[in-house]
């Protein structure tokens, strides 16, 4: 799949590509999340309530991508 | 291979009882409906008489109004005196505008802005789940169950901005759910132009519409990232054009007012228990809106509506900041009634269609049988959801001549002011003390504070609008935007703190307390309750100066 059929005018997101996305967003995003605890040395109190709702949305968005791979080029 | 379609064949006479009791049914329900409409139209009358503020900053939001209809920005400096600025964008107030030059200042068109955009809203659900599910008692249905809502019928007729965003969304949505269809060039790029305009116009008046701009890019990426591309660079182009010419006319205070501003404490309990409202509110809607996003993402294409639905429930999340509320479910909840419409249209239909894949193989193949079965039972259970939405959302006045005997032959009894019952209760935090009717007494006792003001030597430093405009004051300032700055260090209280210590304020009056805690020991310090004035069920303190001895 190269750069240049994705912006054709026939090109449309398959059920496997888009769950390879949301897959990648899903770790991105926990791994953003954990960052964000990371680089903010000043604040006190760990992972609080939000990033845990944050970090559970990325697990389940991510759980949700793996269970699209199967449906292959199925247009999303 | 082909899609497995599931469609069953049109009733004949042996499940002809099972039609007669869906029709009862759907009968009863759209009654049921028909009664909250008339609720919510009852509730609209009587705000749009009542001349104060009903929640607190709806008189902010006229302030802002009049400034626009002047041809000013509302986006000033609170730093210096009035000390005043809005912290909404400004479609809504230049809306409303031309009210002020007809009318003067009132309160009265802000709130009908806001109800007719939550019936053009309902309109739009309506022929949303009338063209893609093709039934007409669930799209009016559909409809109708947005207007039950008891948020919906909280905010909608309140002089704010959400149910006009509310509105510009659904439409934007509806106007551009079939766009990626139109085979004619022009026809495609007018509507995906005046969606998108519409998307705009939802940003504009209120910051929340990002999430809808995020759905409506995430739809056409996917069913085409070209498109996507091409109309995102458009779109950014004309919104940050608009953006950087606020900010500019404006010295920055755009920017600090209506983004930095906005950057509030979260409370994480309150979210949770607004998601729990939400779900014990409107879950016979949400069970099958959330059915039929699976089944779309697992067996046929993701429409627009299944994507918003998501991107709403998950910006859902934000309604834990600090002054936020159950309005921020809105959204959610016009997306809910779309995808619940299809979902029940289909069912009643027996129009299914699933893409051949693994999951059709093991989870649809064995079941196709009883596909008839389904069908009748969904001509029963259908309309039993509608009506089970109907109790679930319960809210009514239970005086007068028309509710009272209603209320009674129900066992209701009033659980908030003034004679309302509302099942929303008030259970979670962030849940504004709003539904009930004002009285002619309330409306009584406001215009005693108004003459409080009117008689006041010089500026008085009130927490709701209303009083000032009535009297003829200057409006100082806007307590929770200066709140909002002052808790991220970004308002200098020394000018207003001044004013207070040297007892230029005629007279104080306090609601909620709402000004940061610097200027809330400023005022006990230098002014003493003399009255307390109770309106609409709250207690209005009034402060005059401490005499020197």
């Amino acid at each position: 799949m190269n750069l240049k059929h994705v912006f054709s005018n026939d090109f449309t997101l398959s059920k496997r590509v888009l769950g390879a996305l949301m897959i990648a967003a899903g770790i991105a995003g926990f791994v953003g999340v954990l960052m964000i605890e990371v680089l903010d040395i000043g604040r006190q109190g760990g992972i609080g309530p939000s990033q845990r709702i944050a970090l559970g949305g990325c697990v389940i968005l991510a759980i949700i991508g793996a269970t699209l791979l199967p449906l292959g080029k199925n247009p999303a | 291979m082909t899609d497995l379609a599931v469609q069953t064949a049109p009733p004949t006479k042996t499940n002809s009882l099972i039609i007669t009791i869906s029709r009862v049914l759907m009968v009863v329900a759209l009654l049921i409906l028909l009664g909250y409409l008339l609720v919510y139209a009852a509730f609209a009358v009587n705000l749009m008489q009542f001349p104060f503020d009903y929640d607190q900053g709806e008189g902010f939001e006229l302030v802002d109004t009049i400034m626009f209809s002047e041809g000013r920005l509302p986006y000033q400096d609170t730093n210096v005196y009035p000390f005043y600025s809005s912290n909404y964008p400004p479609l809504f107030h230049v809306m409303a505008a031309p009210f002020v030059w007809l009318f003067g200042e009132a309160y009265w068109y802000g709130r009908l802005l806001g109800f007719l955009g939550t019936l053009v809203a309902a309109a739009a659900i309506g022929v949303a789940v009338y063209r893609e599910g093709g039934h007409k008692w669930i799209a009016v249905l559909s409809g109708l169950a947005f207007l039950a809502s008891n948020t919906i019928y909280h905010i909608g007729p309140l002089f704010r901005q959400h149910m006009t965003m509310v509105m510009f969304e659904t439409l934007a949505v509806v106007v551009l759910a079939n766009v990626n269809e139109i085979q004619d060039t022009r026809k495609r790029r007018i509507t995906l132009a005046v969606g998108l305009g519409l998307i705009l116009a939802a940003g504009y008046t209120k910051q929340l519409a990002l999430a809808t701009a995020v759905a409506v890019f995430v739809f056409l990426f996917i069913r085409q990232p070209r498109r996507a591309v091409i109309w995102g660079i458009v779109f950014a182009l004309v919104g940050s054009g608009i953006f950087l010419w606020l900010n500019r006319a404006t010295n920055g205070q755009w920017w600090l007012q209506t983004i930095s501003a906005n950057v509030n404490d979260y409370i994480p309990d309150q979210t949770f228990g607004l998601y729990r409202l939400w779900f014990s509110l409107h879950g016979f809607l949400i069970v099958p809106a959330v059915l039929y996003a699976l089944y779309e993402l697992y067996f046929a294409r993701l429409s627009l509506y299944t994507i918003w639905f998501a991107a709403a429930v998950a910006n859902a999340a934000l309604s834990g900041k600090w002054g936020a509320g159950d309005s921020y479910f809105a959204t959610s909840i016009a997306a809910l009634c779309i995808l619940s419409g299809i979902c029940f249209s289909r069912l009643v239909r027996g129009n299914w269609s699933f893409a051949p894949s693994f999951y059709t193989r093991w989870l649809i193949q064995p079941f196709r049988r009883i596909a008839p079965v389904v069908v009748a039972a969904s001509l029963i259970i259908v309309p039993l959801c509608y009506i089970g939405y109907g109790r679930a959302v319960l809210h009514m006045p239970t005086q007068g001549a028309i509710f009272e005997p209603i209320a009674t032959a129900l066992g209701l009894e009033a659980n908030a002011d003034n004679g309302f019952y509302d099942s929303a209760g008030r259970i979670a935090g962030g849940y504004a003390n709003i539904g009930h009717f004002t009285t002619q007494a309330d409306i009584e006792e406001g215009w005693r504070i108004v003459d409080l003001v009117r008689q006041a030597d010089g500026d008085v430093l009130s927490e709701e609008a209303a009083f000032n405009l009535l009297a003829g004051k200057t409006v100082i300032t806007n307590p929770t935007q200066i709140l909002n700055l002052s808790l991220n260090n970004q308002f200098d209280s020394t000018a207003l703190i001044d004013m207070l210590e040297r007892q230029e304020f005629g007279l104080v009056i306090l609601r909620a307390l709402f000004y940061p805690r610097d200027v809330i020991d400023a005022i006990y310090e230098n002014y003493e309750q003399t009255e307390t004035i109770h309106m609409n069920g709250f207690d209005y303190m009034i402060l005059t100066p401490i005499q020197a001895e």
